[in-house]
C-alpha cells in the first residue's frame, strides 16, 4: 500500500504517464481505463520504454513544467501560511504538493485533445480525403486484405509471392487504419502493379469506411474470430463489418477464407473460397508441415505446382494455395511463384520457430485470437517432442464472449496434451483452467505472475527436445 | 517456503569460476523455481562470509563494486543450532538479522569448498546439501588418492608419480630424475588437489619439467605427475543421482593431442586454444556435444564413467573426465570434479534438462540423501563412563 501511494511521487512517474498514453497510442479512453486499474505506477514499464517521439518529449515537458510549478506554488502558499499567517496556505499549499499526481493524470489529457481538435484531426482528415483521390486514380490492382486474424500474413505473403513478377507495394507493418493508408497513399509513384492493403477493423463500420477510400479492386477476407469484442457487441457486428468490403466489390474479386469456421454465415455464391483443399481451381495434392517449413503440391489440368514456403502449420495450406493461385492469375509463371513462394519465412513473432538450448520454440506471441491458438494447439499437437509446453496469458478484447472464450481456450490447450502449461496470471486464468480442467488436462501446470520474468529466463526452462509454443503476449496496457 | 543458502566465492584458486557457477546455473533457477527462497552466501577470498541480496547480482563481481560492498558490509556468522542460521547484523541500530536454513547448495570450487571441507562442516550441522559428501568430495580432488581408487576398482589410469611440496623443495633434482627413470615424456605435470586446470604444465623435457613441477608447487602441496596418454580423445561426463547415477552426454573438449586446457582456454578465451574445429558451442563454447567416438568407445566410457562414480561413492553430481587412446580404444580415468563448473548445464540441457529441471532434481537428491542419513544410527549406549 505505502509502496503504491509512494510511486505516485516518484521522479518517474511523469515519464510512466506518458508512456500510458503512448502504448494506447494517445486514445483517451483506454488511457483512462488503464490508469483507474494501475495500483502501482513503479511496476507498469515491464516490456518496453517509452519511444521518445516530438509528441512524447513535448507532453512531457508538459508534464514536468506543470508538476514544477504546482510544487512551487503548493511550497510557497505553505511559506506565506507559516511565516505570514495568510488564512489556509499551509493546508492549501500541502494540499496542492499532495494532489499533483492526481491532478496531472487527468490534466495531461487536456493537450491531447485540445491538439486533436485543433491540428492532428483537421489535418488527417485532409490527408485522408487526399488518399483518397489517389487511390481512386490508381491504375493498378488493389487488393484489401481484413478478417480478424491471419492479414498480416496474408499481406506478406501476397508481397513476397506476387513480388517474384510484379511490381508490389503494401502498408507497412501492421498499420491499418484510415490515417495510416494515407500516408501510405502520399508515398505511391502510381505506376505499381499492385497495392496490398491492410483494413484493421476496431469498430463498426471501420472497413465500410476503409473501401470506400481506398477503392480496393480485390478482397481476400482472412477469417473472423472473437477480437475487438469490447467495441463490436457481438462477433456477428465483427463479421458484418469485415464483410462490408464485399458491398464496396459488389461480390466481385473476392476472396475468403474457408478455413475459418466462424465465417460460415457471410459466405455467397460469388466468393472464391480457398481452405486447405485448394484455391481458386487448384486442388491440394500433397502438403507437408514441420518446423522447417511447408512443402505443398498444387494441381489444376495438367498444371502442377510444387514449393516450399518457410511457414509452418497446417492452417496455413489454405493461404499458401490461395495465394499461389492468384498469383498464377495475375501473370506470374510456375517459376516465379515457387521462387517467391521459397523467399517466404515466418514474421517475427507469428509462428516463428528457433531453437533455444537444444529446444524448438514456436514463436507465436503476436497472435491474439482463438483461431490462432486453434492453429497453434494444433501445430503442438501435430510435432513429435520430448516434452511439450504451451505457454500463453490468454486473448484480450474479449468482451462478453470472454468467459466463453477462455473457457475454449482452455480446451483447446487440452487437445494439444501438453506436459506443461504455463499461463501468466490475470484476469482470464480462471477461465482457461476451467477448460484445462473439463478438456481432461493431465500434465503440470504453472502460473507465472510475472510473465517477464519468464519470457526473459525461458532458456532456463528449456532442453534439448522440448517443443514450446507460446501464444500472445498481453501489452503492458493489458497486463 | 524452503531456504537455499547457496555458498560461493571461497578461498580457493577457482574463487571467480564458483562466482559464475552460482549466479548463473545455481540461484537464478532456483529462485525462477518460485519453491525457495535462495541466500547468497558469499565467502570472501580472505575467507569472510557474507551474506546479502545484492550478492546475486553479477555486476557487483564483474564491475569491482564488491571491494567497496565488502568495506561497508558487516560479515555474517553462522550458528549452528540443531541446523544452521545465518546471522549478520542489519546495520539498523546494530540489529542482528537472522534465517533459518533449510538446504545448503555449495556452489565452491577447489580448495575449502570442492574438497569434502564445507560438507564436513554442513555434516556437522546436520543440514542437508547439494552434490558430493564429504569422502567422496575429498578423495575426488586429492588427484593422487583419486588415481589410487579408480585403480583399485579395475579402472584404467595412466602411470603417474607423486611429490610432496617439501620433497621438491628439498630434492628437486632427485624428483626430476625418479620421474625420467619411471615416466616417458610428454608427461603432465598437476597441482593435485585444484581443478579448473590450474597450475597445469604439459612437458616435454626436463627442463620444462622442472618449471612445471616448481609452478604446480606454487599452488599445492601436493604435485602429480602422470604420462600423457597416446592418440588422445579427451572426454567428460557429467553424472547425476545417488544410488542410480544417471549420465548426461559424453562431451569432447575440441583440443589436439598437442593441446591441453589451462584455465585462460577453458574460461577466458572461450576454448579457442585447441587446435581443433569448432564445434557445438557448449559452456565455455569449446566442445563437441555428444562425443564424436565410434560406438562402442562412446557406450564403454559412459559406463566407466557411471562405474568411476559409483565407486568413488559420488552423490547429487558430479563429472568425470576420462582419456581415449583413439588406437586401442581404451578408456582411462582421468579425474572426478565433484562440483563441475556451471553445474555442466550446457551438456544436461542437450541431454533434456533445463537449468531449473537440473537444480530441482540436484535439491531433491540432497534431501534424498539427508533422509537416508537421517535413518542411520550414529550412537549407542554403553557403560563405558560409568567406569570412571
Amino acid at each position: 500500500m505505502i509502496r503504491q501511494l509512494l510511486s505516485l511521487y516518484r521522479p518517474g512517474y511523469p515519464t510512466v504517464l506518458v508512456y500510458m498514453l503512448q502504448t494506447t497510442e494517445y486514445q483517451v479512453g483506454p488511457y483512462l481505463e488503464w490508469l483507474h486499474r494501475t495500483k502501482d505506477f513503479s511496476d507498469v514499464t515491464k516490456r518496453r520504454t517509452l519511444d521518445p517521439t516530438k509528441r512524447a518529449r513535448l507532453l512531457l515537458l508538459a508534464l514536468r513544467v506543470g508538476i514544477t510549478l504546482q510544487i512551487l506554488a503548493g511550497l510557497l502558499l505553505i511559506y506565506l501560511g507559516l511565516k505570514h499567517h495568510v488564512a489556509g496556505g499551509a493546508a492549501f499549499g500541502a494540499a496542492l504538493i499532495i494532489v499533483y499526481p492526481f491532478a496531472w493524470a487527468y490534466l495531461i489529457v487536456l493537450p491531447l485533445l485540445a491538439g486533436r481538435q485543433l491540428s492532428a484531426a483537421p489535418q488527417e482528415r485532409r490527408q485522408i480525403a487526399a488518399s483518397e483521390k489517389i487511390f481512386a486514380d490508381h491504375a493498378g490492382v488493389k487488393i484489401a486484405v481484413a478478417g480478424s486474424y491471419g492479414k498480416t500474413t496474408m499481406k506478406e505473403l501476397l508481397k513476397t509471392v506476387l513480388g517474384e513478377g510484379l511490381d508490389v507495394t503494401a502498408t507497412p507493418d501492421n498499420k491499418n487504419v484510415s490515417s495510416s493508408h494515407a500516408r501510405f497513399a502520399a508515398g505511391l509513384t502510381g505506376r505499381e502493379d499492385v497495392l496490398i492493403i491492410e483494413y484493421g477493423e476496431g469498430a463498426p463500420g471501420d472497413v465500410a469506411g476503409f473501401a470506400a477510400n481506398t477503392h480496393p479492386t480485390h478482397a481476400v477476407i482472412t477469417g473472423l474470430a472473437p477480437a475487438h469484442l469490447d467495441k463490436y457487441p457481438s462477433l456477428k457486428a465483427a463479421g458484418e463489418d469485415i464483410f462490408s468490403v464485399t458491398d464496396y466489390l459488389k461480390g466481385k474479386n473476392v476472396y475468403v477464407s474457408g478455413d475459418s469456421p466462424s465465417i460460415k454465415p457471410f459466405l455467397k455464391e460469388t466468393y472464391h473460397i480457398f481452405d486447405a483443399k485448394g484455391a481458386l481451381g487448384w486442388k491440394v495434392e500433397a502438403a507437408k508441415t514441420d518446423l522447417a517449413g511447408t512443402d505443398l503440391t498444387l494441381k489444376k489440368g495438367t498444371q502442377t505446382l510444387n514449393f516450399h514456403s518457410g511457414l509452418i502449420g497446417s492452417y496455413k495450406f489454405g493461404y499458401l494455395a490461395f495465394v499461389a493461385a492468384l498469383a498464377m492469375e495475375l501473370g506470374l509463371t510456375p517459376k516465379q511463384v515457387e521462387a517467391g513462394m521459397a523467399k517466404t519465412t515466418p514474421f517475427e513473432h507469428r509462428m516463428q520457430p528457433y531453437r533455444l538450448n537444444g529446444a524448438n520454440i514456436v514463436d507465436d506471441t503476436y497472435n491474439g485470437n482463438l483461431e490462432g491458438i486453434r492453429a497453434g494447439t494444433a501445430l503442438l499437437k501435430e510435432l513429435a517432442a520430448k516434452r511439450k509446453i504451451y505457454v500463453t496469458p490468454g486473448l484480450v478484447d474479449q468482451g462478453e464472449e470472454n468467459e466463453r472464450v477462455h473457457h475454449e481456450v482452455g480446451k483447446l490447450i487440452a487437445t494439444a496434451q501438453p506436459d506443461l502449461v504455463v499461463l501468466m496470471k490475470n484476469s482470464v486464468t480462471g477461465y482457461i483452467q476451467k477448460g484445462l480442467k473439463e478438456g481432461g488436462f493431465k500434465g503440470e501446470l504453472r502460473v507465472e505472475e510475472n510473465p517477464m520474468d519468464f519470457y526473459a529466463n525461458l532458456s532456463h526452462f528449456v532442453a534439448a527436445g522440448d517443443l514450446v509454443v507460446m501464444q500472445n503476449d498481453w501489452t503492458d496496457n493489458y497486463a | 517456503m524452503e531456504t537455499i543458502a547457496v555458498i560461493f566465492g571461497g578461498r580457493s584458486a577457482e574463487h571467480d569460476v564458483s562466482i559464475v557457477t552460482a549466479l548463473a546455473a545455481i540461484i537464478k533457477p532456483l529462485e525462477l523455481t518460485k519453491k525457495y527462497r535462495v541466500e547468497a552466501v558469499y565467502v570472501a577470498k580472505d575467507g569472510t562470509w557474507y551474506w546479502d541480496e545484492k550478492l546475486k547480482d553479477i555486476r557487483m563481481f564483474s564491475s569491482g563494486e564488491i571491494q567497496d560492498f565488502l568495506h561497508r558490509s558487516h560479515p555474517a556468522s553462522v550458528q549452528f543450532d540443531g541446523g544452521m542460521t545465518l546471522v549478520k547484523a542489519s546495520g539498523i541500530a546494530g540489529r542482528k538479522q537472522s534465517r533459518k536454513i533449510d538446504l545448503v547448495f555449495p556452489a565452491m570450487h577447489g580448495t575449502y569448498g570442492e574438497d569434502g571441507s564445507l560438507m564436513g562442516l554442513l555434516d556437522m550441522a546436520g543440514i542437508p546439501y547439494v552434490g558430493c559428501g564429504t569422502s567422496a568430495s575429498a578423495v575426488a580432488m586429492d588427484k593422487v588418492l583419486a588415481k589410487e581408487v579408480a585403480f583399485a576398482n579395475n579402472i584404467p589410469v595412466s602411470k603417474f608419480l607423486a611429490f610432496t611440496k617439501a620433497d621438491l623443495e628439498r630434492q628437486p633434482g632427485e624428483a626430476v630424475k625418479n620421474i625420467e627413470n619411471s615416466l616417458s615424456y610428454p608427461l603432465f605435470v598437476k597441482p593435485a588437489h585444484l581443478g579448473s586446470s590450474i597450475g597445469i604444465s604439459q612437458v616435454k623435457d626436463a627442463t620444462e619439467l622442472r618449471h612445471g613441477l616448481e609452478v604446480a608447487a606454487h599452488y599445492d602441496d601436493k604435485v602429480i605427475v602422470e604420462e600423457a596418454v597416446p592418440n588422445l580423445v579427451e572426454v567428460t561426463l557429467p553424472i547425476m543421482g545417488n544410488d542410480r547415477p544417471q549420465p548426461a552426454m559424453l562431451e569432447q573438449p575440441m583440443t589436439q593431442p598437442e593441446d591441453f586446457f589451462d584455465f585462460e582456454t577453458k574460461y577466458l578465451q572461450g576454448g579457442k586454444k585447441g587446435k581443433g574445429k569448432a564445434g557445438t558451442k557448449g559452456a565455455q563454447g569449446y566442445s563437441k556435444i555428444p562425443a564424436e567416438i565410434p560406438e562402442e568407445v562412446y557406450v564403454r566410457a559412459e559406463a566407466t564413467g557411471v562405474a568411476i562414480y559409483k565407486a568413488f561413492g559420488c552423490s547429487g553430481i558430479a563429472r568425470v573426465d576420462m582419456l581415449i587412446d583413439e588406437k586401442t580404444k581404451r578408456v582411462y580415468f582421468n579425474e572426478v570434479n565433484p562440483l563441475p563448473g556451471g553445474l555442466y548445464a550446457h551438456n544436461w540441457n542437450r541431454a533434456g534438462v533445463s537449468n531449473v529441471e537440473l537444480v530441482q532434481k540436484l535439491v531433491g537428491f540432497a534431501k534424498e540423501r539427508h533422509s537416508q542419513r537421517q535413518a542411520l544410527t550414529t550412537t549407542f549406549s554403553t557403560n563405558y563412563l560409568q567406569q570412571f
